[in-house]
């Protein structure tokens, strides 16, 4: 176990810095310390919690900072009364286990950054991601009583008692149905659904007293939002839906599997799913793949989530590396659509003239695009910087339908220069935006880490032109 | 006029499943036995024959029940349950016996099970206790434990199983689900506090 002290100037090194205000990082690593090393009453769902580790400190700098920004102008006395409140909102966000997931998946991003983050962190975070479940067996099979009258073992032919794989609101077991196929059980935490609403209750209530900022409406929309689709997670019927409608969107040929839901074993709270053999990412990654695997999972992935896209109008907002299976016979498996952003048409048709406006290189309508995307009303309202700043975020992220053949995703300068604009935009408090952008950016930066991560390429123009000649078609 | 044993086996049957039918339509306090008689096909003072008050009623319901949960968990247990686990499924199958009485339960532990002084002690809800206590150190005792825990560990057990029963009696989530999370924490802290170890800030998982 590493000391306290080393711990400490790791934290220095890696959290973000306010040029004016803070500029070694002195004041947050404090705040965060301070939050960190305080006692907090936990519940059942909390024990899960990380708080002592570097990681976990890290994404709650992250955090900080991002909330500080807001009152940095304030006066001093408010500032500190602030400062009070952000820092109980903190300790209760600590305490919020389930949103382990959540924060990992921030770390990991910033994990892919060397010059942000130290390197050992990559392994302390995948370590920390695939942590033993905490449900018991005799729990396990009271869920089991209360969704279906039976037990496990009555049910299948076979059923492991211990879990092999974490999931962020419970865990999942493998099994043998009475019929001889392998599955997957994902089973939820009792009381998770109720406990993720009053926390976020009293978190928007310790955050109401930073109310300072014309932004704040803004602030208060994306919690609504992070608590829906968070609750939409606990839907595991809603899941399975979406498991079914996405498995309707692939034929063999695409080489993508959407594992099959087995409706007479799932329920609200219960999820079996046919059992997709293969690894995650950081396996794949340690048998060394040629380029030319590396570039046809790159490939199959951006098919994936781009038949989703222009299919059915989802945003897999949830794209982190436990979702994607590499299966042994080349194939790719999607698991886990509970996070799935399914847009509205006003959603789809904004999102869609911005990707437009970008191809045909159309600049008013670009700018418009994304006015309405930062809740303006028109690009004449918003500061000349501001524009400027999230443009060149989104002409970034329109790169690759842009450039004809190959497209390099492991190509760390292009990575790094998405990353830096993100931060640009954070620094500069230019945060204000629909909160559909929460979930088009975890989107983008989800799978464009993951392709980092891969050193992937593929002919991303092609896969685009492909995937939304479809809706041509339809029409 | 002596009647046969059999049939008096039958009579209190009848008095027992009328009896849960009109609880929980008319809660405990409002129900008064010649609801009962009454709908048992009794005269009044002959269910005094079978059930010396309501309350007796009532907690022989509870204690059939619990005993029908304490033979639940003799057949569920696998034996490779840890003692936390061991004491969780013991409470999960006693609760799952006494749901049908959920409804109208409140009051009824509330008066038989009071750890208060009391003039009059309910014997049901006191044989009830030590069965459970009884119960619980036997699964104690499977757990390598030297000695029985003493009276301070046991009359924290206690407290942590009332606790536990007056949240559940009031628990309005979907299968009292939050009773189950409030299960598993009690045990895993009672376990804790007889093993004496203290716990760490992120218990197991937190590596
Ligand atoms: N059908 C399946 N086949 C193989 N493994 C699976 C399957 N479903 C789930 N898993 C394993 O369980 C893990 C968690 O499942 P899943 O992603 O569905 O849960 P989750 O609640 O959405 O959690 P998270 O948000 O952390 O992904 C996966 O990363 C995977 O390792």
């Amino acid at each position: 176990m590493r000391s306290e002290k080393i711990l400490e100037q790791e934290l220095l090194k890696a959290l973000p810095k306010d040029r004016n205000s803070d500029p070694a990082g002195l004041h947050l690593a404090n705040l965060v310390t301070s939050v960190s090393n305080k006692m907090v009453p936990v519940n059942s769902f909390s024990r899960i919690w990380i708080l002592g580790s570097l990681q976990a400190r890290v994404t709650f700098g992250y955090l900080a900072y991002w909330l500080r920004s807001r009152f940095s102008d304030a006066e001093e006395k408010q500032r500190l009364k602030s400062e009070a409140h952000l820092a109980a909102a903190l300790q209760l966000f600590g305490t919020m286990g389930y949103l382990r997931g959540a924060v990992m998946k921030v770390g990991q991003m910033l994990a892919n950054l060397p010059e942000v983050v130290p390197e050992e962190f990559a392994e302390v975070l995948s370590a920390l991601h695939f942590e033993a479940p905490p449900m018991h067996y005799s729990l396990v099979r009271e869920v089991f009583l209360d969704e279906f009258g039976r037990e496990p073992e009555e049910m299948f032919a076979s059923f492991e008692q211990q879990a092999f794989a974490a999931a962020s609101l419970g865990q999942v077991h493998r099994a043998r149905l009475q019929s001889g196929e392998e599955v997957a059980v994902k089973i939820q935490y009792p009381g998770i659904a109720r406990t993720i609403k009053n926390d976020l209750r009293a978190l928007r209530l310790l955050l109401q007293p930073l109310c300072l900022t014309r932004d704040w409406e803004d602030t208060i929309a994306k919690l609504v939002d992070i608590e829906r689709m968070l609750l939409l997670e606990t839907d595991y019927i809603k899941e399975a839906d979406h498991c079914r409608q996405a498995r309707t969107v692939f034929v063999d040929a695409d080489q993508v599997v959407v594992p099959k839901v087995y409706d007479g074993y799932s329920s609200k709270r219960v999820l079996t799913c046919e059992y997709l053999l293969g690894c995650h990412i950081n396996e794949y990654l340690q048998r060394a793949p040629e380029q030319a695997e590396r570039d046809h999972f790159t490939t199959l992935l951006t098919v994936a989530t781009y038949r989703l896209y222009y299919r059915l109008h989802w945003l897999p907002a949830d794209p982190h590396p436990g979702n994607f299976i590499f299966m042994p016979d080349g194939r790719l498996g999607l698991i886990d659509f509970g996070c799935t952003l399914v847009m509205n048409d006003e959603e789809w048709c904004d999102s869609n003239a911005a990707i437009q406006a970008a191809l045909d290189r159309d600049m008013p309508a670009l700018n418009q695009a994304i006015a309405s995307a930062c809740r303006f009303n028109h690009p004449d309202e918003m500061a000349p910087d501001h524009l400027e700043v999230i443009r060149q975020g989104f002409c970034w992220f329109m790169e690759p339908w842009q450039h004809e053949g190959l497209f390099n995703f492991g190509d760390k300068a292009f990575f790094l220069r998405g990353i830096e604009n993100v931060i640009e935009a954070a620094r500069k408090r230019y945060t204000r935006s629909v909160p559909m952008t929460i979930w088009s950016n975890r989107f983008t930066f989800g799978g464009r880490a993951f392709c980092y991560k891969l050193q992937g390429r593929c002919e991303f123009r092609n896969i685009f032109l492909g995937e939304s000649a479809w809706q041509h078609q339809k029409l | 006029m002596r009647i046969s044993e059999q049939a008096k086996h039958e009579n209190r049957i009848r008095i027992l499943e009328k009896a849960v039918d009109i609880f929980t339509a008319k809660g405990f306090d409002a129900t008064t036995t010649r609801d009962i008689a009454l709908a048992a096909g009794l005269a009044a003072g002959t269910l005094f024959n079978y059930f010396p008050s309501k309350e007796t009623l009532a907690m022989t319901m509870v204690t059939e029940a619990l005993g029908q949960g304490r033979e639940d968990f003799q057949r569920r247990r696998t034996g490779d349950e840890d003692l936390a686990e061991e004491l969780f499924l013991f409470v999960a199958s006693g609760l799952r016996r006494l749901r049908p009485l959920r409804p109208f339960l409140g009051p009824v532990l509330e008066r038989s099970l009071s750890p208060f002084p009391r003039k009059s002690v309910c014997q049901e809800g006191e044989a009830a206790r030590q069965e459970h206590l009884h119960a619980v150190q036997d699964i104690i005792a499977g757990h390598g434990f030297a000695e029985a825990p003493d009276y301070v560990a046991m009359t924290m057990y206690w407290s942590l199983y009332l606790g536990i029963l007056a949240f559940w009696t009031n628990d309005i989530s979907p299968n009292q689900e939050e009773t189950q999370s409030l299960i598993d924490y009690a045990t895993r802290m009672f376990v804790q506090i007889i093993s004496g170890v203290v716990p760490g800030k992120g218990e197991a998982h937190a590596e």
